[in-house]
């Protein structure tokens, strides 16, 4: 994390104050990942920051209120990952899109395990707070999934419950690899979470195809 | 002589009582959560002395855990025997185990909703419980399910967690007496891999 220069700097308080929220977020991100939610207070999160416990609650009311708003920045991390990714395909490709979405997402969360940590372990186990916004942020996914997905072969319409199955499937999954501790191995996992998530839509020849072509 | 009741066998009213508290937690988690839940409204509801409580177990935490172990293994036995008795066939035996799953949370609303929902976040011991229950059943769907070799190894985990997450997202809905309604999707959600591997369907 780089500092500010000390002293006279000329920059504007906003840059100075909007920067320390910043080193604030992702200084709890990096403190919870290494010591986990119970032993993550406000001095470690201070002092990774380099900003002093009082600016810390100028910006945050308490470590629960840092922590929501580090969960929400890395839930808009990799919202803008997939999105980025999906969008290198028009709208009406569902499976590059959705096969895109899906891999450059693994990939950001085994690329930087901290981000990993706070949204998928640690959001589930941090007490009520932080856990409503795990549910509130898998079920925000789903509609990235559901948006233009084909009907199933033979010609049925897939079921709405799937398209939650195969967000909670994927968000289960990988949890529990980060939970055994890898992260760092997630990357592995990606074809078999795509054709776990393809499949129920295109069937598994079609999966596997559009899944090699990727 | 003073009349007494009829004595039960002091055994069988340990028993009972340990039922009374295990279900006053999970209906009192369910209801308000399990941070919430304190000891005396637990005693309260169960009808038992505090001290009864703490000889039988540790504290809220350790009771708990014992109420998920209990509802955990009678869920993972109705599933068992369900899938027993559909037979041989692979598709029937899927369909039986989760038909009885969804029917253990239609009949245990609270039970379910203390192991589906409060034990993910409850405690950190919580939620190691409530990976391992996963785990066995992602070895009760393997179990059953047909010969799928190319299929990824790690098919039923992803299964098994996508179920559980509808269940558990319809729990936190107050959707729990509708939850039959979910076995056709549900069951089609399941099967659908495998039937990409295997020639019958």
């Amino acid at each position: 994390m780089e500092r500010l220069p000390r002293g006279r700097h000329g920059l504007s308080p906003e840059f100075v104050a909007q920067n320390q929220r910043e080193r604030l977020i992702t200084g709890l991100t990096e403190v919870l990942h290494e010591v986990g939610y119970q032993k993550t207070t406000v001095s470690l999160i201070g002092q990774r920051a380099a900003v002093s416990k009082s600016d810390f609650y100028k910006h945050f009311e308490s470590k629960d209120d840092c922590f929501y708003a580090a969960y929400e920045s890395a839930i808009e991390r990799i919202r803008a990952r997939i999105l980025a990714a999906c969008g290198a395909h028009p709208e009406s490709e569902w499976p590059p899109r959705v096969r895109d979405g899906i891999a450059s997402m693994i990939a950001l969360l085994a690329s930087d395990p901290p981000l990993a940590g706070i949204t998928l372990v640690e959001g589930l186990r941090a007490g009520r707070g932080v856990y409503d916004r795990y549910q509130a942020a898998v079920e925000s996914f789903v509609p990235l999934i559901r948006t233009g997905a084909p009907v199933a072969p033979g010609g049925t319409e897939v079921p709405a419950a799937t398209d939650e199955a195969v967000i909670g499937g994927i968000a289960s999954l990988l949890g529990r690899r980060v939970l055994a501790g890898e992260v760092e191995q997630l990357d592995q996992l990606t074809p078999a979470v795509l054709e776990f998530a393809l499949t129920p839509y295109l069937g598994t020849a079609e999966a596997r195809r559009i899944i090699s072509a990727g | 002589m003073k009349p007494t009741r009829p004595e039960l066998p002091r055994e069988f009213v340990a028993v009972h009582k340990q039922r009374r508290m295990i279900a006053a937690i999970a209906e009192l988690s369910a209801e308000q959560g399990y941070e919430a839940t304190k000891i005396a409204d637990i005693v309260s509801r169960a009808g038992v002395a505090r001290k009864t409580l703490y000889d039988n177990f540790d504290g809220k935490e350790d009771l708990f855990l014992s109420a998920f172990d209990l509802y955990f293994v009678e869920a993972k036995a109705a599933v068992e025997s369900a899938c027993e008795e559909a037979g041989e066939e692979w598709q029937a035996r899927i369909e039986a185990g989760l038909a009885a799953l969804l029917r253990f949370v239609a009949e245990q609303p609270a039970a379910a909703r203390m192991c589906l929902v409060e034990a993910l976040s409850a405690t950190p011991r919580s939620s190691v419980s409530y990976d391992v229950a996963l785990g066995a059943f992602v070895e009760l769907l393997k179990a059953s399910a047909p010969p799928n070799e190319t299929l990824p190894k790690t098919i039923e985990e992803s299964l098994v967690g996508g179920v559980a997450w509808i269940l558990h997202q319809r729990i936190r809905s107050g959707q729990t007496q509708q939850i039959s309604e979910l076995l056709p999707e549900l069951t089609r959600f399941l099967l659908s891999p495998y039937l990409g591997v295997t020639n019958s369907s």
